[in-house]
């Protein structure tokens, strides 16, 4: 029992952070239909403004503060190139992104050198918990990471945060309308590409957000975008391109899996592809892909 | 000027025969050396392939990698449990790349668009993390498939140096010439009209699907092929020649020496490699930085890579030329 | 250019031809005839025209250990001006034909190339240096595999190849070969210097549980340590594979939590070791109590680099060896460590420390052997003993090129202790050369001939 819960909440915390990336990834190409390979290298950046703004002015300064820093920087990475590649190819905007991605890795690593950089917990978030205290099924001691736990709430809140703002709210409406059809949008006079901008911004605010709560876990590096793009990616793709209940659906299942076969090791290290192969084949669009999206 | 893209337009084989030939020769004046050529001259074989996929068909494949790479382990274990003759090697390892590339080309046509491009991804990843563990045993994990003392040969010829080169040169050349007389025929005409309506074709009674797999294994055919000299030239195989930075290193050099235009992607190739391991030196720690800029900018301002580049500098400087005539 | 070298090249074919006739009939004749002999033959960038001699430094610039090949190529340069003007550890290693004015009266030159932490990649820019710039010796390299791979290529085209960091035991192991030579230690020493500390200090009735990089090192490494601490009583509960460059270990260490391991053994080296450490700490593998004792963490291959990315709240109290560590108090770590202080403005690693090392080793074998040519030199190198390089009485093994030493096993400061930001490790023990050397012929391979096929 105790075993099975630890698994699960293992795994629920690896998704948490796939999720995380997922999402801005989906909501800015459900939205903008554009595939941003740079999305990895914004969490990055995130990440190491983090390290540098917590370790001058303390950590909760750095969540305040990054998001505003990411917002801005996702503002004019949209404005001054991703807007330009709207009407190219999705070839074109992977190969750009990617191109971006690499020179973002490379000037981090320029100034904070290659190899990693510590990213100290807050203290509040330091230490372990005591799960059976709280818990009454679990018999014996267990404990779990408190940080980890911060994660798992922090996604979680986050996605359903963007749930709220996409559903409930008069810019979410508009920016559902967008995706349909954004030209109708336009002849009913809604500035939409302001609006756009906008969620290219909001895309950024997430990536800021998994920066400052995976960076204590993950470490600081300058390759370390890359290595959460592709599977974060493989998560979109699976849940279905543009999809944010996919997206989220597809990160838990890639979690698990991760978690239960941490001791079946030629397996564990090519699960997220073997179920990103099966899920592709038996749902041609992924989970909860639309048609006609990016096919 | 005018004369000479005459000459360009009506002997294309010809003149590009010549240039890989003569390569050797005048590489070393701008700091190259024979076995960067013939890598060189490897790695165009396998982006000339891959336009015939990308560049005619549109379908970004990330798996390419797996053709390559399963290709050089074939070769590999054939030169270590065999013999050190390249003809027996080449054959069986290009039989297995094509055979890989009709069962994951299967798999994986039937998708499109970005689902395809992860599909061929997801199969060459696991393909690699394998090798690496699973398949340890006989690929020789991380320390790459070591071949001690051997020395490939060609009737009893080492494949080394001068001979090597020529012997991949031959190998493209004969690639070239093939790949321009497939775009020139009616399955290249056809391949064409996936990339630009795929459903408008189907209408017409085509099996696209057909003409999709017979790209995706053509391009795979030539892939093996590179894979299997990349072993004649060097007697060993790392595990990077099936990560998927091989398929994207392909993808970039494609991209930059521009789609569709068979030249193009040779080019890139060949500007990529000789950027890796000429221009990076005085560049030192920040060559990577810079190639990523270049790459950027290409994409941006070249969407047809340097053969548009140069087509668009041609035609202004026609233009102007024509305009002091005109005056 | 090419042209020329071709043509040296059938020239030379012929006069390895007649080399190969002088040397049979020199086989009777006295020995300086036989000396003429090989004094004619060509093998790799040998013989060396002009009166420079020409040597190739391959570190990563890009990748995950770029951080390593910088300081390495620090090192290097250092080793350079040491070898053309004299000082460093030029003044105080025994024996030493060295004197401060190049190799046998040749200044030294060198050329950089990137291995971009891939084999294929760092094959190619070798192969640059060896083809175009006319390397005499090929010295890097920051991770086993890549190693192993530029040793083969080194050996195929005839040209002596300095190992860098490399800890695997393939590399003097089953993947060992005549024209390499490895001067830092491997984990198969770290197996036997750790196990015997680790019990003194955790006790002999421990249960281990162990976390392996699925790749060769990791595999020797999980091997050298399973058995040395099952030699000391341990027992191993389990040892889980874990890819290379995972950013997250946390499914592995819930098993780890579940287990009733009572140490858990780190088989990580580089950016893997410092995010299993930081999240095994996270984990509070460091404070649990399980079979009644205070659960422990071992790092069998520690670095300073590797230690400050962990940062010293991570690391402290925890276990390892190292090759070598800029603290020692030796006349020949004095040496190297203040001249690469005034250099640069901090100390070295102990990656800087083996490549420097390893230059004025091959130079001094040079000097040695009184020549370039290749097997003369590796004659020299073979059965070498020294000392006045940071390491005490040091033997480069004839029979697998290895480097035999005593073997530091450190452990990580507190962040009270430590006097400074890269006074990251304390020497707690030595194990003796004695102790750690093993015998030859237990891993397998073959050196193969001087001269290459």
């Amino acid at each position: 029992m105790n075993n099975f819960f630890l698994q699960t909440l293992t795994g629920l915390q690896i998704s948490a952070l796939y999720m995380l990336i997922a999402l801005g990834l989906t909501l800015v190409f459900g939205t903008l239909g554009v595939v941003n390979f740079a999305h990895g290298a914004l969490f990055m950046l995130g990440a190491y403004f983090a390290v540098e703004i917590a370790s001058q002015f303390g950590f909760e300064v750095a969540i305040v503060a990054v998001p505003i820093l990411l917002f801005i920087v996702g503002v004019a990475l949209e404005r001054g190139l991703i807007r330009h590649f709207y009407e190219r190819s999705h070839t074109d905007q992977i190969l750009v992104t990617f191109g971006l991605a690499i020179v973002i890795g490379e000037v981090l690593k320029t100034i904070y050198g290659a190899n990693n950089i510590p990213f100290a917990k807050p203290t509040w978030g330091t230490g372990i918990l005591r799960l059976d205290e709280y818990l009454p099924f679990l018999d014996g001691a267990v404990y779990y990471p408190k940080w980890r736990l911060i994660l798992v709430v922090v996604s979680f809140s986050t996605v359903a945060a963007l749930f709220i703002l996409l559903q409930f709210t008069k810019f979410g409406l508009i920016v559902r309308a967008g995706m349909r059809d954004s030209q109708m949008i336009a002849f009913l006079g809604v500035n939409i590409t302001r609006r756009f901008t906008i969620v290219f911004g909001i895309g950024s605010i997430i990536a800021a957000i998994a920066g400052i709560f995976g960076g204590p876990i993950t470490q600081v590096e300058p390759e370390l975008g890359m290595k959460l793009l592709i599977p974060s990616f493989l998560v979109v793709v699976v849940g279905g391109m543009g999809s944010l209940p996919g997206a989220v659906l597809a990160s838990l299942i890639f979690g698990m899996a991760i978690s239960f076969t941490a001791e079946y090791a030629p397996i564990q290290q090519i699960i997220i592809y073997l179920i990103a192969v099966v899920i592709l084949l038996v749902r041609p669009r992924g989970l909860m892909g639309k048609k006609g999206l990016m096919e | 000027m005018i004369s000479l893209v005459s000459i360009l337009k009506r002997f294309p084989l010809t003149i590009f025969a010549l240039v890989v030939l003569s390569l050797p020769f005048w590489f070393p004046y701008i700091g190259g050396y024979v076995g960067l050529a013939t890598k060189m001259t490897i790695w165009a074989l396998f982006a000339l392939g891959f336009d015939l996929l990308l560049g005619f068909t549109g379908y970004l494949s990330f798996g390419h990698a797996i053709f390559f790479g399963m290709s050089a382990y074939t070769t590999g274990l054939m030169f270590k449990h065999f013999s050190a003759e390249i003809i027996p090697a080449m054959i069986i390892a290009v039989i297995v790349g094509t055979l890989a590339s009709v069962a994951v080309g299967y798999l994986t046509m039937k998708r499109s668009g970005i689902y395809f491009s992860i599909l061929t991804l997801a199969f060459g990843e696991m393909l690699h993390s394998s090798a690496l563990s699973t398949f340890g045993w006989f690929t020789g994990g991380e320390n790459g498939l070591t071949l001690p003392d051997l020395r490939p040969v060609l009737f009893g010829i080492r494949m080394d140096g001068l001979t090597m080169y020529f012997v991949t040169a031959f190998f493209l050349i004969v690639g070239y010439y093939i790949a321009m007389r497939i775009s020139k025929s009616p399955f290249g005409l056809i391949l064409r009209a996936i990339k630009s309506n795929s459903q408008r074709l189907e209408y017409t009674g085509i099996d696209v699907q057909k003409y999709k797999l017979g790209a995706f294994v053509l391009s795979a055919v030539y892939a093996s092929v590179a894979g299997s000299l990349m072993v004649v030239y060097e007697p060993y195989v790392g595990t990077e020649y099936l990560h998927w930075s091989t398929s994207g290193e392909l993808v970039i050099m494609s991209v930059m020496g521009g789609l569709g235009t068979l030249i193009g992607p040779i080019i890139g190739a060949w500007f990529m490699l000789y950027f890796e391991n000429v221009l990076s030196v005085p560049l030192g720690e920040e060559w990577l930085l810079v190639l990523g800029l270049i790459f950027m900018a290409v994409v941006i301002f070249l969407p047809g890579g340097f053969v548009d580049g140069v087509k668009k500098l041609y035609n202004k400087l026609t233009k102007n030329s024509a305009d002091v005539e005109g005056k | 250019m090419t042209k020329k070298s071709d043509i040296s090249k059938t020239v030379s074919r012929r006069s390895i031809l007649k080399a190969g006739a002088l040397g049979t009939a020199a086989m009777s004749a006295p020995m300086f005839y036989a000396k003429n002999a090989w004094a004619e033959s060509q093998i790799g960038n040998y013989p060396i025209e002009g009166d420079t001699v020409m040597l190739g430094f391959n570190v990563p610039q890009t990748g995950a250990y770029a951080d390593e090949g910088a300081d390495e190529l620090r090192a290097y340069k250092l080793a350079v001006q040491h070898l053309n003007n004299g000082g460093g550890m030029l003044e105080t290693m025994t024996p030493n034909k060295l004197t401060g004015a190049g190799i046998l009266g040749k200044k030294v030159d060198f050329v950089v190339g990137d291995t971009q932490t891939k084999a294929d990649a760092a094959r190619t820019s070798a192969r640059r240096m060896i083809e175009r710039d006319k390397i005499i010796m090929l010295t890097g390299g920051s991770s086993s595999g890549i190693a192993i791979a530029q040793q083969y290529l080194a050996s195929e085209m005839g040209i002596i190849f300095m190992a860098g960091l490399t800890h695997s035991n393939d590399t003097t192991g089953k993947d060992k070969r005549r024209y390499g030579f490895r001067h830092f230690f491997n984990a198969e020493m770290t197996g036997i210097a750790l196990s015997p500390i680790l019990a003194d200090t955790y006790g002999k009735d421990r249960r281990a549980f162990h976390l392996t990089a699925d790749y060769s090192w990791g595999h020797t490494q999980h091997d050298a340590m399973k058995r040395g601490t099952e030699a000391q009583g341990w027992t191993t509960v389990n040892n889980l594979m874990t890819p290379v460059g995972g950013p997250d270990f946390s499914q592995y260490l819930t098993a780890v939590l579940a287990s009733d391991a009572d140490v858990l053994v780190l088989n990580h080296y580089g950016k893997d070791m410092v995010n299993s450490l930081t999240q095994a700490v996270e984990f509070g593998m460091r404070e649990l109590q399980k079979n009644g004792k205070t659960m422990e963490v071992v790092v069998p291959l520690f670095s300073r680099l590797m230690a400050q990315g962990a940062g010293s709240s991570a690391i402290q109290g925890v276990l390892g060896t190292t090759n070598w560590n800029w603290t020692l108090q030796d006349a020949g770590s004095k040496a190297f460590v203040e001249a690469f202080q005034a250099e640069y403005g901090f100390p070295p690693s102990m990656a800087a420390h083996t490549c420097y090392c390893q230059t004025l080793l091959y130079a001094n074998a040079c000097e040695v052997a009184g020549t370039f040519y290749p097997p003369e030199v590796i004659k020299a190198l073979e059965g070498f003993e020294f000392d006045g390089m940071g390491n005490g009485p040091t033997l480069y093994r004839a029979e697998d090129h290895q480097c035999f030493k005593d073997i530091l096993v450190v452990k990580g400061k507190s962040p009270t202790d430590k006097t400074g930001e890269f006074d990251l490790l304390e020497i707690v023990g030595t194990t003796p050369r004695d102790v750690v050397t093993y015998d030859a012929s237990i891993f397998g391979g073959e050196l193969g001939p001087y001269e290459p096929v």
